[in-house]
């Protein structure tokens, strides 16, 4: 669904998409959830490191250009349990995007790679309910985004677009609060989030307001056994997304920023040591100011393990 | 010479039931267990601890047995911390003669 689309500014080179420039930085990840990080369960001094590989869609361009973006990232998570209520986390994404696009007769295409901004952040319990075979958890979180990657790279037609860049070019905050309640069948998360955008070179990414849930139900094994065996689950997700309109030197671009919401499902193989896990994103409303590209598909595959 | 080895046997057999016998066991109650991947870090923990030669855990039950080196005794307190900083809350403490089935 589209309604606020107004009207088509420029070339299209800055209009892509929501997440397009921030894509991966999605905090959520715990024990359970697959598409965010914070509720990534941590002991004192033990790690947790996560891989993922995501592949991002956009298309459905209403501006005549044929637009459509593709992204593909390797995001590097890391955490680390300071002691029982306190955790620090990295995350380190690379990103390929690709943007194709027909530009009167002729078609282009742009694309880039590269380290994207490193993110760092904090996670604190405040309220822990514990009881047997279930617990409930309340954390609060936050954290900064680092410029390491670059905003001004070029190709033979000019300056790429912030949308391809790999970073943003400046510090951005970030922080929320994460919720937990799991018990051996099931597992629920919940995360709220916001982000600050800030600008640089006279750009600035619309701040970003997250709403996520998680829902993961035990499939396998139906009854529990002796030990620590390892579990499968099956995982449905929601995920919203409102980011504010993009500004470019100091004036709102009106061809950015909107909500989407996505329905997620996907499974969930956990072990004592590792976990591994899919999930499709499918956006089942989208609600985009003026040409932006709607969102076609996000495909999360993750690799967790303890040491 | 048979009875002879028969009794060699059986002696050994003896010693060595009675070393294992001599291991003390410790069965620990956890709060708030309750994956998989959560197992890992009270295992961990519990590890660390002087003196624990196996941990051994059974998720669906909330329950750690802690194996000690023979003579060494395990400390409550330790074992509250060690389930704390795993993120957990100690339900309860005992010595057992042998992991409960």
């Amino acid at each position: 669904m589209r309604h606020r689309r107004q009207r088509f500014h420029g070339k299209g080179w800055i209009v892509t998409g929501l997440l397009i420039a921030a894509p991966f930085l999605s905090f959520t990840a715990m024990g359970a959830p697959i598409t965010f990080n914070t509720a990534l369960p941590v002991a004192k001094d033990e790690f947790v490191f996560r891989q993922q590989l995501r592949w991002l869609s956009s298309g459905d361009d209403p501006s005549g250009m044929s637009r459509d973006m593709s992204v593909f990232a390797s995001i590097s998570v890391l955490g680390y349990g300071v002691n029982s209520k306190l955790a620090v986390f990295g995350v380190l994404p690379w990103m390929d995007k690709t943007l194709e696009m027909t530009d009167g007769s002729a078609d282009v295409e742009r694309d880039n790679r590269g380290l994207g901004d490193l993110a760092g952040f904090a996670r604190y319990t405040v309220w822990q309910e514990d009881a047997p075979g279930r617990t409930f958890r309340l954390a609060g979180f936050g954290g900064v985004t680092v410029p390491t990657g670059d905003d001004d790279k070029s190709d033979h037609l000019g300056q790429l677009p912030p949308s391809l860049q790999d970073g943003t070019g400046t510090w951005n905050g970030f922080g929320g609060v994460v919720a937990t309640w799991q018990t051996l069948d099931y597992e629920i998360d919940g995360q709220l989030s916001y982000r600050e955008n800030r600008a640089a070179n006279g750009f600035a990414f619309g701040d970003e307001t997250r709403l996520d849930l998680s829902w993961q139900q035990r499939l396998w094994p139906r009854e529990l056994s002796s030990g620590v065996p390892g579990f499968l689950y099956g995982v449905l997700e929601l995920n919203w997304l409102h980011q504010g309109k993009n500004h470019i030197n100091g004036q709102d671009d009106p061809d950015s920023g909107g909500d989407i919401l996505w329905l997620s499902p996907g499974l969930q193989y956990v072990t004592k040591r590792w976990v591994v896990e899919a999930l499709v994103q499918k956006p089942i409303s989208q609600n985009l100011n003026g040409a932006m590209l709607e969102n076609e598909v996000i495909v999360t595959t993750s690799f967790r393990i303890k040491f | 010479m048979i009875k002879i080895i028969r009794m060699l046997f059986l002696s050994a057999s003896l010693v060595y039931v009675g070393a294992w016998a001599q291991d003390p066991v410790y069965q620990v109650g956890v709060d708030g267990l309750a994956c998989p991947f959560c197992a890992y870090g009270i295992e961990k923990q519990l590890q660390k601890l002087d003196g624990v030669k196996s941990v051994e855990t059974d998720i669906a039950k909330g329950r750690v047995v802690v194996t000690m080196d023979d003579g060494k005794v395990l400390d409550r307190p330790l074992v509250e911390q060690a389930v704390k900083n795993a993120g957990f809350t100690l339900r309860s403490f005992e010595q057992i003669e042998e992991p409960a089935q």
